[in-house]
């Protein structure tokens, strides 16, 4: 039931210690904020959850803070290691990808933006060519569309591309062509 | 009568019959690839199933838990990575057998094995919690409040690095769940101005990042990790094997029930502890254990099938998660307009049968989906993670938009991916946070419940606590919690020990 018992001696990962100050420091807003719902005005106020559990938050961080202190330092080499170890940079480029959907989605709607996330995405992860992750790419948003619209009725952005017409017309194809 | 009829809806209605079924085989496939979770399937499924009805919704989730929690002994016998954290103590063992040639009679046993544990904890969960239920509402809200924070803080110091990170986590939870108005008092809380906050962060999209996301963005660091293929014959086990370990799947399943009934506490830890209590009782294993004992697998895998019924308990009768997947799924129970806790068995005793009914259900297929399938699976779960990542990515995108038709939850979505990420890296761990954010508002509540009736005074608060016994239990198991991991607790020890070595 013991936690990590060689906890101190475990050398601490580049950016660790900062980021424990980072998480200080937010507790830290959080608790002046949550101070100002109601300052300290009666026990049951809106702000006494908040206040209790920011200051929870800042004696835990203080605690995290200190205990890094007594671990050997991080591999040398600064940001450079930080981000071979921690963020490299296939993480970063996901998180723009992330970003680039939720600025499109409205605009261009959900089959083309999904569509250009997984072409890129796949074709940035597999580095085997422009045409084998158009074709998966084809294929999964075909999956994902007939799972999302069809099964799940997920209402989604339609954007530039007309997809009622189009099913209304694969429908009326479906519907001719039976006798 | 009633009850029968409630229990039987899931069997003889072809939909929700079809339902679990390909919820439970999904689940197998989910907790086997690694990098795909229950907790993530499940946050993701519920903005998916928002708008169908309930019954069909809690078909495929409960399909997806109880197959999930069996389909990480998949990978963790094979590939030797446990699918799911509810599978690390199958490795210890599978693993062994595996690589001796052995993988198909250790998957067939783990079925076996996981079904027997699923029916035990099932059983306990149909006659333990309408008991549980009846002492709930004797329950005050400083119980309430009590169990909550243990709840927490028993995640937070068995899953992470140290006691203070997860009680940092818990308490960020909670702190991320108080945000919006207040639901007492309509007083803004951390809004700062904006509108938009006033109905709080969907805990839908906390959770897709967090579970989602973050562990995507975790997986891109195992891109050229390459599978071990093994060679799978004969699955279904012997006769003689299941009836020898019988005993010890009843013991083990029996731990499994108990711990996962334990607020906080759910299959990863019901595994390793029966595990440890197969390895204690077992005094001349054919094989040692860690090389591929029989009676190791046995263990974790009856007691973290188990552990769903036990988790179940805590969560349909106090409204309380046993562990993190649980947390998501009261979630999503309210999102479906239903509110857990002592009052659901009176109120709604069909949806509790239904329940029973299903996880029965759900059983009898993982049987069947278990033993059978074995040369599709080993190719599923070769998925290249190339292809895999950009697909969850997708879903999770596309889960947290659709629970309210919003960009913003995208933004808070990946927030929280890139914030569990972080966390992780550094030894935080993510599930303290979503029981926070679920138990939010249980705990807000019922703490200026307490304190209202005992006229806004903290002596008085205690004095009410030690008149009543549970409260004092639970008091004194949360002070306990908190010693049993900082110093002061190693320090009471020496000086009991010197104590009693002086006597």
């Amino acid at each position: 039931m013991e936690t990590h018992p060689d906890v101190h001696k475990l050398k601490l990962h580049p950016g660790e210690s900062v980021f424990g100050w980072l998480m200080l420091l937010f507790s830290l807003f959080a608790f002046y904020q949550s101070y100002q719902i109601a300052g300290f005005s009666s026990l049951s106020s809106p702000g006494s959850l908040p206040m209790a559990a920011s200051a929870i938050m800042v004696l835990a961080a203080c605690m995290v803070v200190v205990g890094n202190f007594s671990r050997p330092p991080p591999d040398e080499g600064g940001l450079k290691v930080f981000l071979a170890q921690v963020f490299p940079y296939t993480v970063a480029v996901f998180c723009g990808l992330i970003l680039l959907f939720a600025v499109m989605l409205n605009s261009l709607g959900f089959i083309l933006t999904a569509f250009l996330f997984l072409f890129s995405s796949m074709w940035f992860l597999q580095k085997r060519g422009v045409i084998p992750a158009l074709l998966l790419a084809l294929v999964s948003i075909v999956l994902v569309y007939i799972v999302f619209r069809l099964v799940f009725q997920v209402v989604l952005p339609e954007g530039i591309v007309p997809e009622r017409d189009i099913m209304a017309a694969i429908g009326r194809f479906f519907k001719g062509s039976t006798p | 009568m009633d009850a029968l009829n409630y229990f039987l809806m899931t069997w003889l209605d072809p939909q929700l019959l079809l339902l679990t079924a390909l919820g439970t085989m999904a689940g197998i496939y989910i907790g086997a690839i690694p990098g795909l979770s229950v907790t993530m399937a499940v946050s993701i499924l519920i903005s998916f199933t928002f708008s169908w009805e309930v019954n069909d919704a809690l078909a495929l989730m409960v399909g997806i838990y109880m197959g999930g929690v069996y389909g990480g002994s998949r990978t963790a016998i094979l590939l030797n990575i446990p699918g799911a954290p509810s599978a690390i103590a199958t490795a210890m063992d599978g693993y062994p057998m595996a690589q001796k040639g052995e993988a198909g009679n250790a998957i067939g046993l783990s079925t076996v094995m996981s079904v027997i544990g699923g029916f035990l904890g099932i059983f306990v969960l149909a006659v333990g919690a309408p008991f549980v239920s009846e002492f709930a509402l004797t329950f005050q809200p400083r119980d309430y409040l009590l169990l909550a924070v243990m709840g927490i803080l028993l995640v937070g110091s068995l899953s992470g690095e140290s006691l203070a990170k997860g009680v940092f986590a818990g308490a960020l939870g909670v702190l991320i769940g108080t945000v919006g108005l207040d639901p007492l008092t309509a007083e803004e809380r951390f809004t700062f101005g904006i509108t938009e906050l006033w109905n709080g962060i969907s805990p839908v999209a906390v959770m897709i990042g967090l579970f989602g996301v973050s562990e995507a963005l975790n997986q891109l660091h195992y891109l050229n990790v390459k599978a071990v293929t093994q060679n799978v014959t004969k699955i279904i086990p012997s006769w003689k094997d299941v009836k020898k370990y019988l005993p010890l799947s009843l013991q083990t399943s029996g731990i499994g029930v108990v711990i996962g009934a334990l607020p906080g506490t759910g299959g990863d830890i019901a595994a390793l502890m029966a595990y440890d209590h197969a390895k204690r009782v077992t005094k001349n294993p054919e094989v040692p254990f860690g090389k591929g004992a029989k009676e190791g697998l046995v263990g974790a895998e009856t007691a973290n099938n188990a552990a769903v019924g036990g988790a179940y308990i805590p969560m349909l009768t106090l409204g309380i998660p046993g562990d993190a997947v649980t947390a998501v799924f009261i979630g999503a129970l309210f999102i479906h307009g239903l509110n857990p806790g002592p009052l659901l068995l009176v109120e709604k005793p069909e949806m509790f049968w239904f329940t029973v009914g299903n996880l029965t259900l759900a059983n009898c297929f993982l049987l069947i989906f278990g033993l059978t399938g074995i040369k599709v699976f080993t190719k599923i779960v070769e998925l290249p993670k190339a292809t895999l990542i950009p697909l969850i990515l997708l879903l999770s995108i596309v889960g947290a938009y659709a629970i309210n038709n919003s960009v913003a939850d995208i933004w808070w979505m990946l927030g929280f991916g890139v914030l569990g990420y972080v966390m992780k890296h550094y030894g935080y761990q993510v599930g303290p946070v979503i029981l926070g954010v679920i138990l939010s508002r249980l705990m807000d509540d019922n703490w200026r419940r307490a304190i209202i009736s005992d006229q806004e005074s903290i002596p008085m608060l205690f004095a009410n606590l030690f008149k009543s016994p549970l409260s004092v239990v639970l008091f004194l198991a949360v002070v306990f919690l908190l010693l049993s991991q900082t110093p002061v607790w190693g320090w009471l020890k020496g000086l009991l020990g010197r104590r009693r070595n002086a006597t």
